[in-house]
């Protein structure tokens, strides 16, 4: 999906704190139409704050935020074109599917039509009667999806979709938000997977500690590569890396060290060489987003 | 809007099985007392106007289904404050710990409204359930024991004739609805605050209990404070079978309990529309 250049959010100087602390500071960055806009960051970035925000359930909070131009601050109708998903998605388990879509189908006046055809969406058509105590966690989490597009939002935020969800659940959620995206729906995720937004979003603006470190559209990296690499003695395997002349070491984290590789060498030839040495126990290609991290 | 918010909140409180436990527990417990009084009767007249019959000569029984429903909500309603919130402790907190307020309130529609839809519900449970054990227990208690006129101690005993009692009964009901609204809402406004449904039930039992205690400690200090507090009152629905009926004391009633009901209700407002949902 070609992403539009025209803004549908614009956040601005965004700032929240917590008591004495500052979970977001003075963050300003664009969501494009149409885009998969990712928030990346390690957990207590600001990331699933931002969605609070966004969707009202955080109160107090400076700065502002736009949707098409208008202050999100003036009314809450702007909620009307979002769906979310926030943490793990929640249900009256005492009520069936149906019935926990119509009590959402009367807060934004959706033909109960609708509840059909997300039920269809998410393969539940079959299950829709029975009540979601008895559902298994895929399940709620395919529900918790329909609950979101019940409304046929034009925004659909997703907090940490994959958590909890085994391999095959994954690639089915990735394979949704392309459809989506397809369709010409924007999708606002965060995430910590650096894999996750490498494969699927087409922008992405990373935090850390509350800052933004940097907000981009996606694009290959041509210069390098980054490898994650694991190893029993640190000192032995830095002394190691640092005679391979077209490896730079870009961090250490107790016994993973964070490589770059320059594109003078196939990355499998290196690959293969890092890994004779006896104190390397794994070697990972990673992100090149992981540079961010470590600037 | 409001409608829509009023029809979800009866929905999902008509679909809990808690809702229905105090009903459950009246319905069967009312028969049980009242079956037990007709038996007992002899007994219960010895008891309650035993040194009286020294003194008055009594023809037939004293016990009928009015005495029967006047001792029923005499024993009763102390107890009621446990059911009557059964629904209020869990309206808003069951909300906060089931996660559910994350996709109810992050659709366009004011956290006010859904409050006001949510303490609307609690109030007619309230009512609901009040009406239901009252009224109940006249049906029941006037099927099994029949009518009669109604013997109560007020400055010695008070015969009231079967003509005159059952606006005292409906005034007794309003009396005690207002108290058991007033304590309903309090167990509203702490539903708002914790993330359990215990809690706010604990504090509020325990608010009645110590409230009750001291409108019953003969001390200056809490003599001159009781008429203030909404559980002096818990106990008045009693005066609707006085004669005369002390109506000024219920007017007084009638200003405390409201004005108790505004500040809980006030204060729930207040504190939920500034709350903050982060988990």
């Amino acid at each position: 999906m070609k992403t539009s250049k025209i803004n549908l959010l614009s956040i601005s100087g965004l700032t929240k704190k917590y008591n004495h602390t500052k979970a977001l500071k003075n963050i300003s960055f664009d969501i494009p139409n149409k885009s998969i806009f990712a928030l990346l960051g390690p957990n207590g970035s600001g990331k699933s704050t931002i969605i609070k925000i966004l969707s009202r359930l955080t109160t107090a909070w400076t700065g502002d935020i736009f949707h098409n131009g208008q202050s999100i601050k003036l009314s809450n109708n702007y909620l009307k074109d979002f769906g979310f998903i926030i943490e793990e998605p929640c249900f009256y388990e005492y009520l069936s599917a149906r019935d926990n879509l119509k009590i959402l189908s009367r807060l934004t006046n959706t033909p109960f039509e609708r509840i059909e055809t997300v039920l269809e969406l998410v393969d539940l058509i079959h299950r829709g009667n029975d009540k979601v105590g008895k559902y298994s966690y895929g399940m709620k989490q395919r529900l918790g999806i329909a609950q979101a597009l019940l409304h046929d939002p034009k925004i659909l935020v997703l907090d940490e979709p994959n958590n909890g969800l085994d391999p095959i659940g994954i690639n089915q959620m990735a394979d949704l938000i392309f459809r989506l995206n397809n369709k010409g729906k924007t999708i606002l995720l965060s995430t910590h997977s650096l894999i996750e937004v490498d494969r699927l979003c087409t922008h992405v603006a990373i935090l850390r500690d509350g800052n933004l470190l940097i907000e981009k559209e996606m694009e290959p990296n041509l210069d390098c590569k980054f490898f994650r690499v694991e190893v029993d003695d640190n000192r032995q395997a830095i002394s190691f890396l640092k005679k391979l002349d077209y490896i730079n070491i870009i961090a250490i984290e107790n016994n993973i060290l964070v490589i770059s590789q320059d594109l003078t060498k196939s990355s499998t030839d290196i690959q293969k060489e890092i890994k004779k040495n006896k104190n390397i126990k794994s070697i990972h290609q990673e992100s090149d987003l992981i540079k961010y991290f470590y600037d | 809007m409001i409608r829509s918010l009023l029809y979800n909140e009866s929905i999902k409180v008509l679909s809990k099985k808690r809702t229905y436990i105090g009903f459950i527990l009246i319905l069967f417990l009312v028969p049980i007392i009242v079956l037990s009084i007709g038996n007992g009767a002899e007994y219960l007249e010895n008891k309650i106007y035993g040194q009286l019959r020294d003194s008055f000569i009594v023809f037939g029984s004293l016990t009928n289904g009015y005495l029967a429903t006047y001792l029923i909500i005499a024993i009763l309603t102390g107890q009621m404050p446990f059911l009557a919130t059964i629904v209020a402790s869990e309206i808003v907190s069951g909300e906060y710990s089931k996660g559910t307020f994350r996709m109810y309130l992050s659709r366009p529609v004011s956290r006010n409204l859904v409050l006001l839809s949510k303490l609307v519900i609690v109030n007619i449970y309230t009512i609901i359930i009040m009406v239901f054990f009252i009224f109940y227990t006249l049906l029941i208690s006037t099927m099994f024991l029949g009518k009669g006129d109604l013997a109560v101690f007020h400055l010695g005993l008070l015969f009231l004739g079967e003509g005159d009692i059952f606006w005292r009964f409906f005034l007794a009901f309003n009396i005690s609805t207002l108290v058991m609204v007033t304590i309903s809402n309090l167990c509203f406004m702490l539903s708002t605050f914790f993330k359990n449904s215990v809690t706010p039930i604990i504090i509020t039992i325990s608010v009645v209990f110590i409230g009750t205690a001291i409108s019953f400690i003969p001390l200056k200090i809490f003599e001159s404070l009781n008429p203030y507090l909404f559980t002096g009152y818990v106990d008045l629905f009693l005066t609707a079978f006085y004669d005369p009926v002390p109506w000024l004391l219920i007017r007084n009633a009638i200003i405390v309990c409201s004005l108790w009901s505004i500040f809980f209700v006030g204060f729930s407002f207040k504190h939920f529309s500034k709350k903050e949902l982060l988990e």
